[in-house]
């Protein structure tokens, strides 16, 4: 390293400050042939260099008893100037007393008279230089600059010094804006980076008689190491009111996630992934703003590992089951069989039954939805080829379509290929979007939407009233199908209010010309509500749990005898 | 012309000086050379005459870290010698050592400019 900085002929600048010609000219012999010398023959013309010309010092040999201006009087003016006092001084003394004085104006070595041998002075010379800029770098890589909290990798290495000698129980706490990237987006990079300073302020503020060293690892995630406490619910709540009050906003929360009296066995840098795992588990719940990390999210968190690593092996093994769910149209008297919902089921060899909810979630935030999104289309598409081919009908089937592959570019060219190689028509495997991925990216949502309709897609829109619905979406994005989300359903017997959110919602399709499909229905009494209030399209427990293709097959003979 | 045989001759330790050069014999000499022309020699008598013992140490102070460098020994004891008394501002008789010290320094200026 040090070589390749040596080379191409670069050398450093060295300025040699004494009023003896005879003492310079033994220096500029010694030093000349690794750096290039610059001379002074007092301190007032050496601050004279500092400024000029010749300013880029990398050290500075310094005699003490000069005319004009004196080595400490020189000392102690550049030790004013903050960009100046950086460089290092190696003062030339025969003075014991000297010595002392000057290391403690800062001088970082002395080299005695009569001079040491060459070697002996290059070799300070060289050794002052590199501990000096290993010194500069460190310093300008330590800390973030937009917050000054330390570096990620500083951050890590610090405390792994410091618990060489401590030995005393720590926490560690991970801190996660929610939604930053909307702060960036809206008010840009500048208000984005204020908002980060305030956050390193609350923290630095309301932590500091337990705080021992904090960092920003990245974007707009903050850890800190501190010493043990039981309760950090105040501490909390005063950092949460803090933040709230500087960013001038309830909208952006800071969350926490706490591993409590970590393990100092453990890895430090795992320790801070446990209380990240803890601090993700409430991104989006606005009723939490901090969790701790436990046993219980240990083991959860090694489950999940499991189920990223099993993956693969249970796409290839067949251990993912599409399963099918029925939707009859009620609008005669007697249900007709419509349409199918592709449900996934996974059935690991060793775990046993894997639940949707334990493995979608996690596989939506890491993207390996994809995967499986991917195969239940292939699976669906296949599924309604085969019965077309036994009973002479088509029956479309319904498959999800997640959030990440909105955004996938080649979206389109993959479900084009399933359509092409099962012989479909593309109203054949329609297509479930949540209205979630329009809080997202409006934008880009709407022209996803309209380019698959255009190819013939059918779009339904899935769980609609579930989460932070919007009437300006459901007017501005295309869709074919409205799906009521099951809890309204749930809901709308137990009071008025909520039938008439489900009254409200059928109208509002029925303007938008577009039909039903009420999920979750599983008594007759739902479905003759529904029905009168005008809903065309019922899934549910009424008709069938969602079932493996072979069962789903006698509603199809059913309906055909 | 001074050389490292004269230099010897006079006590000097050339070794160690030429060492302290890098070897390089020629600029040993040349700043030896130079030695009895500093002017901190009349420098410390004027000052020692008119009695002002500070700027006399700090002349004594440079002559001895030049003479210590190149080390031109005899001289350089002598100078030592001077600089600690005037460091402690010692009320003494200055003439006798700075008489040693004038003839030491032109025992060295004959050596240099003879043949």
């Amino acid at each position: 390293m040090d070589r390749f900085l040596f080379a191409g002929g670069f050398k450093r600048r060295v300025l040699v400050v004494d009023d003896e010609l005879i003492n310079r000219e033994l220096l500029g012999n010694m030093l000349g042939d690794h750096y290039e010398v610059v001379y002074a023959e007092n301190g007032q013309e050496a601050l004279g260099k500092l400024q000029g010309d010749e300013s880029d010092i990398s050290l500075i040999l310094l005699d003490l008893l000069m005319p004009v201006m004196d080595g400490f009087t020189f000392i102690e003016k550049i030790q004013e100037n903050e960009v100046l006092k950086r460089i290092p001084i190696i003062v030339m003394t025969s003075e014991k007393e000297a010595e002392v004085k000057s290391i403690k104006l800062g001088a970082a070595d002395f080299i005695t008279k009569p001079y040491d041998m060459p070697e002996v002075i290059l070799a300070r010379c060289e050794r002052i230089i590199h501990l000096s800029e290993d010194n500069i770098i460190i310093r300008s890589t330590e800390k973030d600059h937009v917050t000054g909290l330390f570096t990620r990798d500083y951050f890590f290495e610090y405390i792994k010094r410091i618990e060489a000698h401590r030995k005393a129980p720590a926490d560690v706490l991970v801190f996660n804006i929610d939604r930053f990237h909307l702060v960036n987006e809206m008010y840009g990079r500048t208000v984005g980076n204020t908002v980060l300073m305030r956050v390193a302020d609350t923290l630095g503020e309301v932590l500091k008689d337990i705080a021992i060293i904090a960092c920003r690892p990245e974007a707009d995630t903050f850890y800190v190491y501190c010493d043990h406490i039981e309760d950090y619910s105040p501490l909390i709540n005063e950092i949460q009111d803090k933040f709230i009050n500087s960013s001038g906003s309830a909208k952006i929360r800071l969350r926490s996630g706490i591993y409590l009296n970590a393990d100092a066995e453990t890895d430090i840098e795992i320790r801070f992934d446990r209380a990240k795992t803890a601090c993700d588990k409430i991104r989006g719940d606005f009723t939490a703003s901090v969790s701790y990390y436990s046993k219980d999210l240990h083991l959860r968190s090694i489950y999940q590992e499991r189920l990223i690593k099993d993956i693969d092996q249970a796409i290839e093994n067949g251990d993912l089951k599409v399963y099918f769910q029925p939707k009859y149209d009620i609008t005669d008297v007697k249900p007709k069989l419509r349409s199918a919902e592709a449900l996934i089921r996974w059935v690991h060899p060793e775990l046993g039954i894997v639940h949707p909810g334990d493995f979608i979630p996690l596989f939506e935030s890491n993207g390996l939805i994809q995967k499986v999104d991917n195969y239940v289309w292939s699976k669906a598409a296949q599924q309604i080829k085969e019965w077309k081919e036994k009973f002479g009908r088509s029956i479309s089937v319904s498959v999800n379509v997640s959030r990440i592959d909105i955004f996938d570019p080649a979206l389109k060219e993959k479900l084009r290929k399933i359509i092409e190689s099962n012989g479909l028509d593309e109203k054949e495997l329609v297509l479930e979007i949540t209205e979630s991925a329009y809080a997202d990216n409006a934008g880009s949502l709407t022209e996803v939407t309209n380019s698959l309709r255009e190819s013939g897609f059918k779009i339904e829109m899935d769980d609609f009233g579930a989460g932070y619905s919007s009437l300006n979406m459901i007017t501005t994005i295309p869709i074919d199908v409205l799906k009521l989300d099951m809890g309204f359903v749930r809901k709308m017997e137990e009071d008025d209010k909520n039938l008439k959110l489900v009254e409200i919602i059928l109208d509002i399709a029925k303007f938008l010309d577009v039909p039903v499909v009420a999920e979750g229905v599983e008594t007759k009494a739902q479905l003759d509500l529904l029905k009168c209030m005008g809903c065309q399209i019922i899934q549910g427990y009424y008709f069938s749990k969602p079932v493996p293709a072979d069962e789903f097959e006698k509603f199809i003979v059913q309906e055909n005898g | 012309m001074l050389t490292i045989d004269k230099l010897n001759e006079y006590g000097a330790n050339t070794a160690e000086g030429v060492a302290r050069c890098m070897g390089n014999e020629a600029l040993y000499l040349r700043l030896a050379s130079t030695v009895a022309d500093q002017p901190e020699f009349a420098k410390l008598n004027d000052f020692i005459a008119s009695g002002d013992l500070n700027s006399a140490f700090e002349a004594a102070h440079a002559l001895k870290g030049v003479l210590a460098n190149l080390s031109i020994t005899p001289l350089y004891e002598k100078v030592c010698e001077i600089t600690e008394l005037l460091r402690a501002r010692t009320d003494t008789d200055y003439s006798p050592l700075l008489s040693e010290i004038g003839s030491l320094k032109d025992e060295l200026k004959r050596l240099i400019d003879s043949e």
